[in-house]
């Protein structure tokens, strides 16, 4: 963390190359957010470069009470919000919506685990099924989605609840049904 | 058996490891005599197991380089409207509307005055046939012009000084 806002201090005194070292270290986390809320990864690309660009801008009013990661997280997760209401009312199919799993299993498996899954989180509403995609991250604790979303710590808890208990059972009637039809 | 709201809430508990000691003991107890109980949780272990295979996406090779390429461009996009020039701009909008509107109150611009382009200078000169005359309002040219000049003031307020207000308490966390 000091080493870490040893580099905010030497980017601010205008090491502006510095920079490439955070995005490097961030990168990931910050378009998986995106790709979570905007469900479209050219798209989700831009709205993460978008928030490195603004957190570099603001960096100065980055008051150091919280780690710079769940900042930036936050700056990119209001970007990406902003870019999908920017483009509110298009179609977005949910083959778009991307879940990748480990290797390991087999494919074939694994494909219609994630069209399950899929179909069943597009019955989520959209708060329930972002809590849950943080949640799943497994990098950030309730705490820090909370600040991420600027949700209460306990909404998050509960809508990651409700949404896994929503999420079986809609996963429940979707193998239901598929059962039926074979 | 229906399982209750709570009794999920608790199953997720278990699972994700937040139930210690008495809690803990008395829903495995509840599993161990309860088979609809114990399917629940399988189907939610299940659940779980397969959200949590969910990995970390990366974004293209030059992500960073594009994102380097980019720091100076934001500035421009925001505008070069400081903060402070912001107020100096709109304080004088104001002040231009404050007079014009006690000039147009004191009737200053009440009178209707004729233009009459036959006495220009043009006339005599190069145009040999007669010009029309125009009425000339006052009062309704400065209404329209103290109106545009509180366009522009609601327009510097929202961009000098209440949409960067609203980025700096979004951005300060």
């Amino acid at each position: 963390m000091t080493n870490e806002y040893s580099l905010i201090d030497q980017i601010l005194a205008g090491e502006q190359h510095l920079y490439a070292e955070l995005v490097n270290r961030y990168k990931s986390y910050a378009f998986t957010i995106a790709l979570k809320i905007l469900e479209n990864r050219p798209e989700a690309e831009e709205a993460a470069q978008d928030a490195f660009i603004k957190a570099f801008h603001h960096l100065k009013g980055f008051n150091r009470e919280s780690r710079f990661s769940t900042w930036l997280y936050r700056i990119a997760f209001n970007t990406a919000i902003s870019y999908k209401r920017k483009r509110k009312g298009s179609y977005q199919s949910i083959e778009n919506v991307i879940v990748e799993y480990e290797p390991g299993e087999d494919s074939l498996e694994r494909n219609d685990k994630k069209k399950f899954i899929n179909q069943a989180m597009s019955k989520l509403n959209e708060a329930d099924r972002l809590a849950l995609n943080l949640y799943y991250l497994q990098e950030f604790s309730l705490e820090e989605i909370a600040e991420i979303t600027g949700m209460q710590a306990n909404t998050v808890k509960v809508r990651v609840h409700r949404a896994r208990q929503r999420l079986a059972d809609e996963l429940k009637s979707v193998l239901q049904k598929e059962a039926l039809t074979l | 058996m229906n399982i209750t709201q709570a009794q999920d809430d608790k199953l997720f508990e278990y699972i994700d490891g937040g139930l210690k000691g008495v809690e803990k003991e008395s829903i495995e107890q509840l599993l161990k005599n309860s088979p609809a109980l114990k399917a629940r949780l399988e189907e939610l272990r299940q659940l779980d197991t397969d959200l949590r295979a969910v990995k970390i996406e990366q974004p293209a090779k030059n992500f960073t380089q594009r994102v380097m390429n980019k720091l100076d461009q934001y500035p421009m996009r925001s505008g070069n409207l400081t903060f402070r020039n912001g107020i100096l701009l709109l304080t004088g909008v104001m002040i231009a509307v404050g007079i014009g509107s006690l000039l147009v109150a004191g009737g200053v611009f009440d009178g209707t005055s004729i233009i009459d382009l036959n006495q220009t200078i043009l006339q005599n000169k190069y145009i040999q046939k007669p010009l029309p005359a125009f009425n000339f309002n006052g009062k309704l040219i400065m209404n329209v012009i103290i109106l545009l000049n509180l366009a522009l003031a609601f327009l510097v307020l929202d961009r000098a000084i209440l949409k960067p207000w609203f980025e700096r308490r979004r951005m300060s966390v």
